[in-house]
């Protein structure tokens, strides 16, 4: 009697372990319907893996009854009783799971935000961390640089030299 | 949505394959070409650099021995033209139109002597002699910066190659080499 308790909580607790391991467990009372996208009990909502491998919805008895009407002509079925039937298989149509999401409004807004802190830290970076430009970027001094560029004929093949007109002392129209 | 675009080995091997094979045509050319750019052509003169922790020295000693040392124009200087972190005070005079190699290396650390307007890039490794041999066509002031970290005054220690024709150059020279002579 004892051997036979033994055996029979043991072949309930191996149900348990295949039942876990292949999930069969997790899904409650939802009825197992096919392959699915990898063959794992999930239900995902995909347009290019219509088909999920468990329905929805727990079957509940008023969900039986429906099932057994829906063997029969389908013309005798209501709208609304086709519709209980679809939310039972299904959480969203596909017009549903294609419809847009207003997502990219908080992406545009978060990324305003991200920018404009990045904005502040350069305004602020310029009025009190950079020093004052050496002497020579003073208008002066860089008339004088460039006097000195176009006297040495600095790249006068494709740059600066070849934009002077050294014969008449003026840049070139 | 994506299960179409998986699994088509055919189709991955042959856009593998192909341009495989279309840069190797590419390759060997240009590795040639590569090559064959480094070689030097009996150079006309002999520079040496050595690089310092901050600045340059230049010896010439094929003809006459010359030997300076080139650091940066300080930047409180008066005179309003001069490019600031780029002029030296003495410049490294060489002739144009003949070839010129090059044989650079360091003193102390890692430092490395460019004058983009040439193409030349030249670590200064030392313990080690790097060759390379540029010519120049045009007269004029070409200017460079070193380009290998060297320590706390790496930006301020430029090269100015001053391009000139063979007698400036020969006259150049000669009263360098006088000068110093006279020192001793």
């Amino acid at each position: 009697m004892a051997s036979r308790l033994l055996f029979s909580s043991l072949r309930q607790v191996q149900k348990l372990q295949k039942a876990c391991i292949h999930g069969r467990s997790r899904i409650g009372n939802r009825e197992v319907v096919g392959f699915g996208y990898n063959g794992q009990y999930s239900y995902q909502d995909r347009v290019d893996f219509p088909m999920p491998a468990i329905r929805f919805k727990e079957s509940t008895p008023d969900i039986v009854a429906l099932r057994e009407k829906e063997k029969g002509d389908w013309r005798k079925l209501t709208l609304e009783e086709k519709k209980a039937l679809y939310r039972a298989s299904f959480c969203l149509t596909f017009s549903e799971i294609n419809a847009p999401t207003g997502e990219w409004k908080s992406i545009v807004g978060l990324a305003c935000v991200f920018m404009s802190i990045g904005i502040w830290i350069v305004i602020l970076e310029k009025l009190f961390v950079y020093k004052e430009l050496p002497a020579s970027f003073s208008e002066e001094s860089k008339k004088a640089q460039l006097k000195r560029m176009i006297d040495l004929r600095v790249n006068p093949i494709e740059g600066i030299g070849s934009k002077y007109d050294y014969e008449k002392g003026e840049w070139k129209k | 949505i994506n299960r179409f675009v998986l699994e088509g080995q055919m189709i991955e091997v042959a856009w593998t394959i192909v341009p495989a094979i279309i840069l190797i045509f590419i390759a060997m050319p240009s590795l040639r070409l590569l090559y064959l750019m480094d070689e030097i052509h009996e150079p006309t003169l002999t520079l040496k650099v050595i690089g310092h922790q901050w600045y340059w020295s230049y010896e010439y000693s094929d003809f006459i021995k010359v030997e300076f040392d080139s650091y940066m124009t300080p930047q409180d200087s008066e005179d309003k033209s001069t490019f600031r972190l780029l002029d030296t005070d003495n410049h490294t005079v060489l002739p144009m139109n003949s070839f010129i190699r090059i044989i650079v290396t360091a003193a102390d650390v890692l430092h490395s002597w460019t004058v983009p307007s040439l193409g030349v890039k030249t670590d200064a490794t030392p313990g080690r002699l790097n060759q390379c041999s540029f010519l120049m066509n045009r007269p004029g002031l070409f200017y460079g910066q070193c380009s290998e970290i060297c320590g706390a005054n790496h930006s301020f220690m430029p090269i100015v190659v001053e391009s000139v024709n063979t007698n400036t150059f020969i006259n150049w020279v000669s009263s360098v080499s006088e000068s110093s002579d006279d020192w001793k």
